[in-house]
Protein backbone atom coordinates (compact mmCIF):
# COMPACT_ATOMS: atom_id res chain seq x y z
CA UNK A 1 0.00 0.00 0.00
CA UNK A 2 2.88 2.30 0.81
CA UNK A 3 3.63 1.24 -2.25
CA UNK A 4 1.07 2.76 -4.13
CA UNK A 5 1.22 5.85 -1.92
CA UNK A 6 4.35 6.48 -2.56
CA UNK A 7 3.71 5.90 -6.61
CA UNK A 8 0.75 7.67 -6.66
CA UNK A 9 2.39 11.44 -6.14
CA UNK A 10 4.25 10.44 -9.00
CA UNK A 11 1.67 9.07 -10.81
CA UNK A 12 -0.68 12.59 -10.45
CA UNK A 13 2.36 14.57 -10.91
CA UNK A 14 2.67 12.49 -14.00
CA UNK A 15 -0.99 12.87 -15.21
CA UNK A 16 -0.84 16.62 -14.24
CA UNK A 17 2.40 16.94 -16.19
CA UNK A 18 0.85 15.01 -19.34
CA UNK A 19 -2.29 16.85 -18.76
CA UNK A 20 0.24 20.06 -18.53
CA UNK A 21 2.16 18.99 -21.42
CA UNK A 22 -1.33 18.14 -23.58
CA UNK A 23 -2.44 20.71 -22.51
CA UNK A 24 0.35 23.32 -23.67
CA UNK A 25 0.23 20.95 -26.75
CA UNK A 26 -2.77 22.02 -27.59
CA UNK A 27 -2.06 25.41 -27.04
CA UNK A 28 1.09 25.26 -28.95
CA UNK A 29 -1.12 24.08 -31.62
CA UNK A 30 -3.63 26.23 -31.55
CA UNK A 31 -1.19 29.14 -31.40
CA UNK A 32 0.49 26.84 -34.37
CA UNK A 33 -2.61 26.81 -36.29
CA UNK A 34 -3.68 30.72 -35.45
CA UNK A 35 -0.71 31.50 -36.75
CA UNK A 36 -1.19 29.09 -40.00
CA UNK A 37 -3.92 31.17 -40.67
CA UNK A 38 -2.50 34.28 -39.87
CA UNK A 39 0.18 33.15 -42.22
CA UNK A 40 -2.42 32.26 -44.80
CA UNK A 41 -4.04 34.68 -44.57
CA UNK A 42 -0.95 37.04 -45.26
CA UNK A 43 -0.07 35.00 -48.05
CA UNK A 44 -3.88 35.03 -48.99
CA UNK A 45 -3.98 38.62 -49.09
CA UNK A 46 -0.48 38.86 -50.42
CA UNK A 47 -1.55 36.70 -53.71
CA UNK A 48 -4.86 38.25 -53.83
CA UNK A 49 -2.72 41.81 -54.15
CA UNK A 50 -0.40 40.31 -56.65
CA UNK A 51 -2.90 38.70 -57.96
CA UNK A 52 -4.85 42.28 -58.43
CA UNK A 53 -1.28 44.03 -59.81
CA UNK A 54 -1.38 41.27 -62.10
CA UNK A 55 -4.77 41.69 -63.33
CA UNK A 56 -3.95 45.22 -64.06
CA UNK A 57 -0.64 44.56 -65.57
CA UNK A 58 -2.53 42.36 -67.63
CA UNK A 59 -5.46 44.88 -68.59
CA UNK A 60 -2.41 47.78 -68.74
CA UNK A 61 -1.40 45.17 -71.01
CA UNK A 62 -4.07 44.43 -73.02
CA UNK A 63 -4.89 48.50 -73.42
CA UNK A 64 -1.06 48.91 -74.39
CA UNK A 65 -1.81 46.19 -76.89
CA UNK A 66 -4.85 47.72 -78.31
CA UNK A 67 -3.64 50.76 -78.68
CA UNK A 68 -0.67 49.46 -80.74
CA UNK A 69 -3.15 47.60 -82.50
CA UNK A 70 -5.02 50.17 -83.59
CA UNK A 71 -1.38 52.32 -84.56
CA UNK A 72 -0.77 49.22 -86.75
CA UNK A 73 -3.80 49.13 -88.40
CA UNK A 74 -3.77 52.90 -88.65
CA UNK A 75 -0.09 52.41 -90.35
CA UNK A 76 -1.12 49.55 -92.23
CA UNK A 77 -3.71 52.02 -93.55
CA UNK A 78 -1.34 54.69 -94.24
CA UNK A 79 1.00 52.63 -95.83
CA UNK A 80 -1.29 51.38 -98.29
CA UNK A 81 -2.83 54.82 -99.06
CA UNK A 82 0.90 55.74 -99.72
CA UNK A 83 1.83 52.78 -101.80
CA UNK A 84 -1.89 53.39 -103.70
CA UNK A 85 -0.52 56.99 -104.21
CA UNK A 86 3.09 55.46 -105.47
CA UNK A 87 1.29 53.43 -107.52
CA UNK A 88 -0.80 55.94 -108.91
CA UNK A 89 2.66 58.29 -109.61
CA UNK A 90 4.58 54.89 -110.59
CA UNK A 91 1.65 54.31 -113.37
CA UNK A 92 1.86 58.33 -114.33
CA UNK A 93 5.58 58.12 -114.35
CA UNK A 94 5.06 54.77 -116.72
CA UNK A 95 2.64 56.69 -119.15
CA UNK A 96 4.77 59.71 -119.55
CA UNK A 97 8.06 57.74 -119.76
CA UNK A 98 6.16 55.87 -122.48
CA UNK A 99 5.48 58.90 -123.92
CA UNK A 100 8.38 60.41 -123.80
CA UNK A 101 10.08 57.10 -125.72
CA UNK A 102 7.11 57.48 -128.46
CA UNK A 103 8.37 60.86 -128.61
CA UNK A 104 12.08 60.42 -129.23
CA UNK A 105 11.08 57.26 -131.65
CA UNK A 106 9.37 60.10 -133.65
CA UNK A 107 12.15 62.91 -133.15
CA UNK A 108 14.28 59.73 -134.21
CA UNK A 109 12.47 59.04 -137.07
CA UNK A 110 12.48 62.67 -138.20
CA UNK A 111 15.73 63.21 -137.96
CA UNK A 112 16.52 60.59 -140.08
CA UNK A 113 14.02 61.62 -142.70
CA UNK A 114 15.59 65.59 -142.48
CA UNK A 115 19.12 63.90 -143.26
CA UNK A 116 17.78 61.23 -146.01
CA UNK A 117 16.25 64.37 -147.61
CA UNK A 118 19.27 66.70 -147.22
CA UNK A 119 21.24 64.13 -148.53
CA UNK A 120 19.04 63.53 -151.69
CA UNK A 121 18.63 67.33 -152.40
CA UNK A 122 22.45 67.43 -152.41
CA UNK A 123 21.93 65.32 -155.40
CA UNK A 124 20.80 69.04 -157.23
CA UNK A 125 24.54 69.72 -157.37
CA UNK A 126 24.29 67.66 -160.24
CA UNK A 127 21.58 70.02 -161.82
CA UNK A 128 23.61 73.17 -160.68
CA UNK A 129 26.63 71.48 -163.12
CA UNK A 130 24.62 70.91 -165.99
CA UNK A 131 23.71 74.53 -166.13
CA UNK A 132 27.30 75.37 -166.10
CA UNK A 133 27.89 73.21 -168.67
CA UNK A 134 25.18 75.04 -170.47
CA UNK A 135 26.81 78.25 -169.24
CA UNK A 136 29.79 77.23 -171.09
CA UNK A 137 27.90 76.00 -174.20
CA UNK A 138 26.17 78.90 -174.81
CA UNK A 139 29.42 81.19 -173.90
CA UNK A 140 31.47 79.30 -176.73
CA UNK A 141 28.27 79.84 -178.71
CA UNK A 142 28.39 84.02 -177.93
CA UNK A 143 32.64 83.79 -178.42
CA UNK A 144 31.94 81.96 -181.92
CA UNK A 145 30.00 84.89 -182.84
CA UNK A 146 32.07 87.55 -181.77
CA UNK A 147 34.62 85.77 -183.80
CA UNK A 148 31.93 85.62 -187.28
CA UNK A 149 31.18 89.30 -186.61
CA UNK A 150 34.98 89.94 -186.45
CA UNK A 151 35.42 88.44 -189.42
CA UNK A 152 31.99 90.21 -190.76
CA UNK A 153 33.85 93.71 -189.46
CA UNK A 154 36.93 92.93 -191.18
CA UNK A 155 35.09 92.10 -194.62
CA UNK A 156 33.09 95.54 -194.27
CA UNK A 157 36.19 97.22 -193.96
CA UNK A 158 37.61 96.00 -196.95
CA UNK A 159 34.57 96.33 -198.71
CA UNK A 160 34.64 99.72 -197.62
CA UNK A 161 38.40 100.46 -199.07
CA UNK A 162 37.13 98.61 -202.52
CA UNK A 163 34.55 101.03 -202.06
CA UNK A 164 36.78 103.92 -202.33
CA UNK A 165 39.01 103.03 -204.41
CA UNK A 166 36.38 102.19 -206.71
CA UNK A 167 35.25 105.97 -206.55
CA UNK A 168 38.43 107.28 -207.23
CA UNK A 169 38.90 104.70 -210.28
CA UNK A 170 35.63 106.31 -211.40
CA UNK A 171 36.49 109.75 -211.34
CA UNK A 172 39.75 108.88 -213.33
CA UNK A 173 37.61 107.91 -216.07
CA UNK A 174 35.56 111.07 -215.94
CA UNK A 175 32.34 111.05 -217.47
CA UNK A 176 32.47 107.24 -218.63
CA UNK A 177 32.78 106.42 -214.67
CA UNK A 178 30.14 108.54 -213.76
CA UNK A 179 27.46 105.49 -213.28
CA UNK A 180 30.84 103.55 -211.94
CA UNK A 181 31.22 106.18 -209.77
CA UNK A 182 27.41 106.19 -208.15
CA UNK A 183 27.84 102.47 -207.93
CA UNK A 184 30.74 102.70 -206.09
CA UNK A 185 29.30 105.50 -203.16
CA UNK A 186 26.26 103.24 -202.81
CA UNK A 187 28.58 100.50 -202.01
CA UNK A 188 30.17 102.32 -199.72
CA UNK A 189 27.51 103.75 -197.94
CA UNK A 190 26.08 100.08 -197.43
CA UNK A 191 29.71 98.91 -196.72
CA UNK A 192 29.30 102.15 -194.07
CA UNK A 193 25.87 101.08 -192.13
CA UNK A 194 27.05 97.41 -192.57
CA UNK A 195 30.32 98.66 -190.41
CA UNK A 196 27.95 100.40 -187.65
CA UNK A 197 25.88 97.26 -187.64
CA UNK A 198 28.72 95.03 -186.75
CA UNK A 199 29.67 97.44 -183.67
CA UNK A 200 26.15 97.63 -182.85
CA UNK A 201 26.05 93.54 -182.85
CA UNK A 202 29.46 93.19 -181.07
CA UNK A 203 28.10 95.73 -178.22
CA UNK A 204 25.13 93.67 -177.72
CA UNK A 205 27.73 90.48 -178.07
CA UNK A 206 29.23 92.06 -174.96
CA UNK A 207 26.55 92.88 -173.28
CA UNK A 208 25.11 89.26 -173.76
CA UNK A 209 28.19 87.87 -172.19
CA UNK A 210 28.12 89.79 -169.33
CA UNK A 211 24.63 89.57 -168.34
CA UNK A 212 24.79 85.42 -169.39
CA UNK A 213 28.10 84.70 -167.30
CA UNK A 214 26.92 86.93 -164.43
CA UNK A 215 23.44 85.28 -163.99
CA UNK A 216 24.93 81.58 -164.41
CA UNK A 217 27.80 82.77 -161.97
CA UNK A 218 25.02 83.47 -159.62
CA UNK A 219 23.37 79.98 -160.05
CA UNK A 220 26.47 78.51 -159.58
CA UNK A 221 27.50 80.63 -156.81
CA UNK A 222 23.94 80.07 -155.39
CA UNK A 223 24.13 76.40 -155.67
CA UNK A 224 27.34 76.12 -153.67
CA UNK A 225 25.81 78.01 -151.08
CA UNK A 226 22.23 75.57 -150.92
CA UNK A 227 24.82 72.50 -151.17
CA UNK A 228 27.08 73.64 -148.41
CA UNK A 229 23.38 74.71 -146.09
CA UNK A 230 22.23 71.50 -147.08
CA UNK A 231 25.34 69.67 -145.80
CA UNK A 232 24.76 71.88 -142.40
CA UNK A 233 21.39 70.16 -142.31
CA UNK A 234 22.41 66.95 -142.95
CA UNK A 235 25.02 66.76 -140.45
CA UNK A 236 23.11 68.62 -137.74
CA UNK A 237 20.36 65.74 -138.43
CA UNK A 238 22.84 62.75 -138.26
CA UNK A 239 24.17 63.85 -134.50
CA UNK A 240 20.73 64.29 -133.50
CA UNK A 241 19.84 61.09 -134.71
CA UNK A 242 23.35 59.62 -133.14
CA UNK A 243 22.31 61.50 -129.59
CA UNK A 244 18.58 60.20 -129.85
CA UNK A 245 20.09 56.58 -130.01
CA UNK A 246 22.82 56.98 -127.67
CA UNK A 247 20.15 58.54 -125.01
CA UNK A 248 18.06 55.28 -126.32
CA UNK A 249 20.45 52.67 -125.86
CA UNK A 250 21.15 54.03 -122.56
CA UNK A 251 17.73 54.10 -121.39
CA UNK A 252 17.84 50.29 -122.41
CA UNK A 253 20.99 49.42 -120.64
CA UNK B 1 19.88 99.69 -150.58
CA UNK B 2 23.59 99.35 -149.93
CA UNK B 3 24.98 101.13 -146.54
CA UNK B 4 28.37 103.17 -146.20
CA UNK B 5 29.52 100.84 -143.64
CA UNK B 6 29.01 97.85 -146.09
CA UNK B 7 30.24 99.68 -148.76
CA UNK B 8 33.40 100.70 -146.78
CA UNK B 9 33.60 96.91 -144.96
CA UNK B 10 33.79 95.51 -148.57
CA UNK B 11 36.20 97.61 -150.09
CA UNK B 12 38.38 96.92 -146.77
CA UNK B 13 37.76 93.42 -147.23
CA UNK B 14 38.82 93.34 -150.80
CA UNK B 15 42.43 95.50 -150.13
CA UNK B 16 43.23 93.07 -147.47
CA UNK B 17 42.42 90.01 -149.93
CA UNK B 18 44.39 91.61 -153.31
CA UNK B 19 47.49 92.63 -151.38
CA UNK B 20 47.85 89.26 -150.20
CA UNK B 21 46.22 86.97 -152.87
CA UNK B 22 47.01 89.25 -156.05
CA UNK B 23 50.79 89.15 -155.49
CA UNK B 24 52.77 86.11 -156.20
CA UNK B 25 55.04 87.14 -153.00
CA UNK B 26 53.96 88.52 -149.95
CA UNK B 27 56.76 90.84 -149.82
CA UNK B 28 55.76 92.42 -153.43
CA UNK B 29 53.87 95.87 -153.11
CA UNK B 30 50.14 95.80 -154.03
CA UNK B 31 49.00 99.83 -154.42
CA UNK B 32 45.43 100.29 -154.53
CA UNK B 33 43.90 103.48 -155.60
CA UNK B 34 40.05 104.02 -156.59
CA UNK B 35 39.42 105.64 -160.00
CA UNK B 36 36.56 106.72 -161.08
CA UNK B 37 34.29 105.42 -163.91
CA UNK B 38 33.95 101.57 -164.98
CA UNK B 39 36.58 101.86 -167.80
CA UNK B 40 38.66 99.02 -168.30
CA UNK B 41 42.30 98.62 -167.80
CA UNK B 42 43.43 96.38 -169.99
CA UNK B 43 41.59 94.09 -172.75
CA UNK B 44 41.12 91.03 -171.04
CA UNK B 45 38.30 90.44 -168.17
CA UNK B 46 38.30 87.50 -165.12
CA UNK B 47 34.78 87.91 -163.48
CA UNK B 48 33.56 85.82 -160.28
CA UNK B 49 30.66 85.88 -158.53
CA UNK B 50 29.95 85.82 -154.49
CA UNK B 51 25.98 84.95 -153.58
CA UNK B 52 24.39 85.23 -150.80
CA UNK B 53 20.44 85.52 -149.97
CA UNK B 54 20.81 89.30 -149.34
CA UNK B 55 23.06 90.41 -151.92
CA UNK B 56 25.39 89.26 -154.79
CA UNK B 57 28.76 90.32 -155.61
CA UNK B 58 31.32 90.79 -158.71
CA UNK B 59 34.48 90.80 -158.68
CA UNK B 60 35.55 91.78 -162.05
CA UNK B 61 39.63 92.35 -162.70
CA UNK B 62 40.90 93.32 -165.85
CA UNK B 63 44.50 93.43 -167.37
CA UNK B 64 46.63 93.67 -170.78
CA UNK B 65 48.37 90.67 -171.86
CA UNK B 66 51.26 92.42 -172.06
CA UNK B 67 55.44 91.35 -171.04
CA UNK B 68 55.44 92.64 -167.75
CA UNK B 69 51.92 91.28 -166.57
CA UNK B 70 53.40 87.89 -168.40
CA UNK B 71 56.29 87.82 -166.75
CA UNK B 72 54.84 88.10 -163.54
CA UNK B 73 51.86 86.10 -163.11
CA UNK B 74 53.09 83.46 -165.99
CA UNK B 75 56.83 83.17 -165.26
CA UNK B 76 58.49 80.09 -167.50
CA UNK B 77 54.92 78.35 -167.02
CA UNK B 78 53.65 76.98 -170.67
CA UNK B 79 50.21 78.56 -169.80
CA UNK B 80 48.24 81.65 -171.17
CA UNK B 81 47.87 84.80 -168.79
CA UNK B 82 44.07 83.84 -168.56
CA UNK B 83 44.76 80.88 -166.60
CA UNK B 84 47.22 81.86 -164.53
CA UNK B 85 45.20 85.17 -163.85
CA UNK B 86 41.71 82.96 -162.94
CA UNK B 87 44.05 81.62 -160.29
CA UNK B 88 45.08 84.54 -158.43
CA UNK B 89 41.37 85.89 -159.26
CA UNK B 90 40.04 82.87 -157.90
CA UNK B 91 42.22 83.22 -154.39
CA UNK B 92 41.46 86.78 -154.21
CA UNK B 93 37.92 85.84 -154.20
CA UNK B 94 38.04 83.47 -152.20
CA UNK B 95 39.50 85.20 -149.48
CA UNK B 96 36.86 88.01 -149.76
CA UNK B 97 34.39 84.84 -149.22
CA UNK B 98 36.34 83.68 -146.15
CA UNK B 99 35.93 86.99 -144.73
CA UNK B 100 32.59 87.77 -146.05
CA UNK B 101 31.39 84.18 -144.16
CA UNK B 102 32.05 85.82 -141.19
CA UNK B 103 28.69 88.14 -141.65
CA UNK B 104 26.43 85.84 -143.98
CA UNK B 105 27.00 82.48 -142.83
CA UNK B 106 25.05 81.27 -146.40
CA UNK B 107 27.19 82.21 -149.09
CA UNK B 108 28.51 80.49 -152.99
CA UNK B 109 31.25 81.65 -154.86
CA UNK B 110 31.79 80.66 -158.19
CA UNK B 111 34.55 79.76 -160.37
CA UNK B 112 36.15 82.48 -162.53
CA UNK B 113 35.29 82.87 -166.26
CA UNK B 114 37.02 85.16 -169.15
CA UNK B 115 35.55 87.78 -170.69
CA UNK B 116 36.31 90.36 -173.01
CA UNK B 117 36.62 93.93 -171.07
CA UNK B 118 34.59 94.89 -173.36
CA UNK B 119 31.90 93.54 -171.61
CA UNK B 120 32.52 95.97 -168.16
CA UNK B 121 30.16 98.90 -169.31
CA UNK B 122 27.24 96.73 -169.16
CA UNK B 123 27.61 95.96 -165.30
CA UNK B 124 24.16 98.92 -165.19
CA UNK B 125 22.38 95.99 -167.07
CA UNK B 126 22.28 94.03 -163.61
CA UNK B 127 21.12 97.00 -161.71
CA UNK B 128 23.89 97.63 -159.63
CA UNK B 129 23.40 99.29 -156.08
CA UNK B 130 27.20 99.79 -155.81
CA UNK B 131 30.03 100.02 -158.68
CA UNK B 132 33.93 101.01 -157.93
CA UNK B 133 36.66 100.84 -160.18
CA UNK B 134 40.49 100.33 -158.70
CA UNK B 135 43.73 100.83 -159.93
CA UNK B 136 46.17 98.18 -158.90
CA UNK B 137 49.92 98.59 -159.04
CA UNK B 138 51.97 95.38 -158.02
CA UNK B 139 55.65 95.39 -157.46
CA UNK B 140 55.64 99.08 -159.39
CA UNK B 141 55.70 97.66 -162.53
CA UNK B 142 52.50 95.42 -163.25
CA UNK B 143 49.23 97.53 -163.37
CA UNK B 144 45.97 95.61 -163.49
CA UNK B 145 42.39 96.89 -162.82
CA UNK B 146 40.12 95.75 -160.28
CA UNK B 147 36.05 96.85 -160.33
CA UNK B 148 33.86 95.59 -157.73
CA UNK B 149 30.22 95.26 -158.50
CA UNK B 150 27.23 94.99 -155.63
CA UNK B 151 23.63 94.11 -156.34
CA UNK B 152 21.49 93.78 -153.20
CA UNK B 153 18.33 92.04 -152.86
CA UNK B 154 17.41 93.68 -149.32
CA UNK B 155 19.13 96.46 -148.05
CA UNK B 156 22.38 95.83 -146.79
CA UNK B 157 24.94 97.01 -144.14
CA UNK B 158 27.81 95.82 -141.84
CA UNK B 159 30.85 96.51 -140.34
CA UNK B 160 33.48 94.25 -141.04
CA UNK B 161 36.37 94.14 -137.81
CA UNK B 162 39.79 95.72 -138.96
CA UNK B 163 41.16 93.45 -136.39
CA UNK B 164 39.67 90.02 -137.85
CA UNK B 165 40.61 91.26 -141.11
CA UNK B 166 44.32 92.05 -140.40
CA UNK B 167 44.38 88.46 -138.19
CA UNK B 168 43.02 86.34 -141.07
CA UNK B 169 45.41 88.19 -143.68
CA UNK B 170 48.48 87.13 -141.56
CA UNK B 171 46.80 83.83 -141.67
CA UNK B 172 46.19 83.66 -145.24
CA UNK B 173 48.93 81.54 -146.62
CA UNK B 174 47.89 78.43 -145.05
CA UNK B 175 44.64 78.59 -146.22
CA UNK B 176 43.54 76.82 -149.13
CA UNK B 177 40.33 76.70 -151.56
Amino acid sequence: MAGVAVVLPYLIEGTALAALAAGAAVAWRRHAQAQAQEAARVQGATHAAALAQAQARHVAQQEEAAHEHEALVAQVESLRAELAQRKLVADALEAALASERAHRDDAMHHAARIASEASRLKLMSSTFERWHEQMISLMAQNHDMHQKNQELSSIVSHVLIVSLNASIEAARAGAAGRGFSIVAGEVRALATRSQELSKSYRDSLNRNDLITAATFQDIQAGGKMIAASLASVESASNQLHTQLEAARSGAHA
Amino acid sequence: MIGTHAKDSIERIFFAAARTRLVTDQQHACDIAPRPGVAAQGEHLVVLTISSMQFRLLLLLHFEDDERTRRYYVGDAARTLTECFMEFGNLCCGAMNQQLVEHFPDLGMSTPYALSSGCLPYLRELKPDSVQSYAITIDREVRIGATLCVCTQTPLDFVASLAAIEAHDSAGELELF
